[in-house]
């Protein structure tokens, strides 16, 4: 009788835990998926508020793009402090702050925040929607930068993958689109992107899984939006350009928005990264240059032509295998 | 100021042979139980994060008195090495 007993106990517990297993597994993946859709609607959303005055008729290529990065971050920083404050964690950021992953974290939001996404908004703007692949070439660095400071040699997959992220931006680049005069700078701009956030990535190596990815998050977009806001705009000369946007009110609504969805995306795919671990939420994440150039073509008027499309495609593949073995997915997914 | 919580487990984690959630809630209860984040979800949440990190191992799991699932945790090589690198000298348990 105990022994059956035993046994019905232990069949009770496999069953809880296989569940438990599944639900972890299925919340990591639905947030990774979750945060490359919620990226693509950031990356819409903050050239739908370009497309308002003053932001459209700004002069020089920096100005607006700061000021549309540094509202939407510091948007993003709020509506994440809000969600933190409900769940209790605001004391969470002072004692992240207080660690040295933590300002690891910051160093890495200064890369991340007014490095990179200043550059990719610089990149949207001149090259529109060809930029968005091209900054999705960021696991290829971030690769890259592993294998240089933290010597971890990749793989032939990785190298595999890194080959066809080339090749499918050297077809994106293949053919200019007409009435760009600025394209290649904007592909260049998408280039420094996806390189800083590469180089944020291999940042987060320092201890960066011992902090909780809520407040990870929160601390990036607050600290990416304020040095935006108070450094990099004045330095644009920016600062008339911030005030008229402010005063315009529809563009500021429309980046408040715009920093929900980022906000949302990268609580996502920190989640799915600490989840289903960074190779698969990385794999899904990236699938924001999918959504990103479809929302453009269907929302925006971006011609669909054959290199961007071909191109896009490309990349995502090429991003997929430098960030994990598909097979693996099929075959975890089986458990 | 205290560490942030996850760090906070797995510093726990460095000093124990292993533990399961309510050891861990137990352990962390006089310096984080007034706060609102106490909660066995934030904890379980915290622990199967570090595990999927690497930090710390799942090593069994049974049902409680309750009926509830309940998961022991090690702490991994790469954990220990992280909380000697990260986590400053006087939180150390």
């Amino acid at each position: 009788m105990s022994g059956n007993s035993n046994m019905n106990h232990a069949s009770a517990a496999d069953a809880k835990m296989k569940q438990l297993s599944r639900k972890f597994r299925v919340t990591g993946l639905t947030a990774g998926a979750l945060s490359g859709l919620t990226y693509g609607i950031y990356t819409t959303l903050v050239l739908v508020a370009g497309y308002y005055e003053p932001l459209a008729g700004a002069v020089g290529i920096l100005a607006a793009p700061y000021v549309c990065s540094g509202l939407n971050d510091l948007f993003a920083g709020i509506w994440l402090t809000i969600y933190n404050a409900k769940k209790g964690r605001l004391a969470e950021i002072g004692r992240t702050l207080n660690t040295f992953p933590g300002k690891m974290l910051v160093l890495g939001a200064l890369l991340g925040g007014p490095l990179a996404n200043g550059a990719y908004l610089v990149g949207l703007a001149l090259a529109g929607a060809y930029a968005i692949p091209i900054s999705a070439t960021c696991g290829l660095f971030g690769a890259l930068f592993a294998w240089i400071f933290l010597k971890q040699r990749p793989t032939k997959r990785v190298v595999a993958g890194m080959v066809i992220c080339v090749t499918g931006a050297i077809i994106i680049n293949w053919t200019k689109p007409e009435g760009s005069p600025n394209f290649t700078l904007g592909i260049i701009c998408a280039l420094i992107a996806a390189v800083s956030w590469g180089l944020e990535g291999t940042l987060s190596s320092f201890g960066g899984a011992m902090i909780d990815t809520d407040v990870a998050t929160n601390i990036r977009e607050l600290f990416s939006g304020l040095v935006d806001l108070v450094i990099i705009v004045p330095l644009v000369g920016g600062l008339g350009l911030l005030g008229g946007t402010i005063a315009a009110g529809l563009p500021v609504l429309w980046l408040a928005v715009s920093g929900l969805s980022a906000g949302a995306s990268f609580l996502l795919w920190y989640k799915a990264n600490a989840t289903v671990g960074c190779a698969i939420g990385m794999s899904l994440n990236v699938t924001y240059a999918f959504w990103g150039v479809l929302f453009c073509i269907l929302f925006l008027g971006q011609p669909v032509t054959p290199t961007i499309v071909i191109g896009s495609i490309v990349i995502i593949i090429g991003a997929i295998l430098v960030t994990m073995n598909p097979l693996d997915f099929f075959k975890k997914g089986e458990k | 100021m205290l560490l942030p919580a996850r760090m906070s487990v797995l510093n726990y984690l460095s000093a124990v042979k292993d533990a399961d959630i309510n050891e861990i809630m137990e352990a962390m209860g006089p310096q984080y139980k007034s706060e609102k984040q106490f909660t066995r979800q934030t904890y379980l949440d915290h622990a199967m994060s570090l595990e999927a990190n690497g930090m710390c191992s799942l090593i069994s799991y049974e049902l409680d008195a309750d009926g509830d699932l309940s998961l022991r945790f090690r702490i991994t090589d790469e954990g220990k090495s992280a909380v000697e690198k990260y986590v400053p000298e006087k939180y150390r348990r």
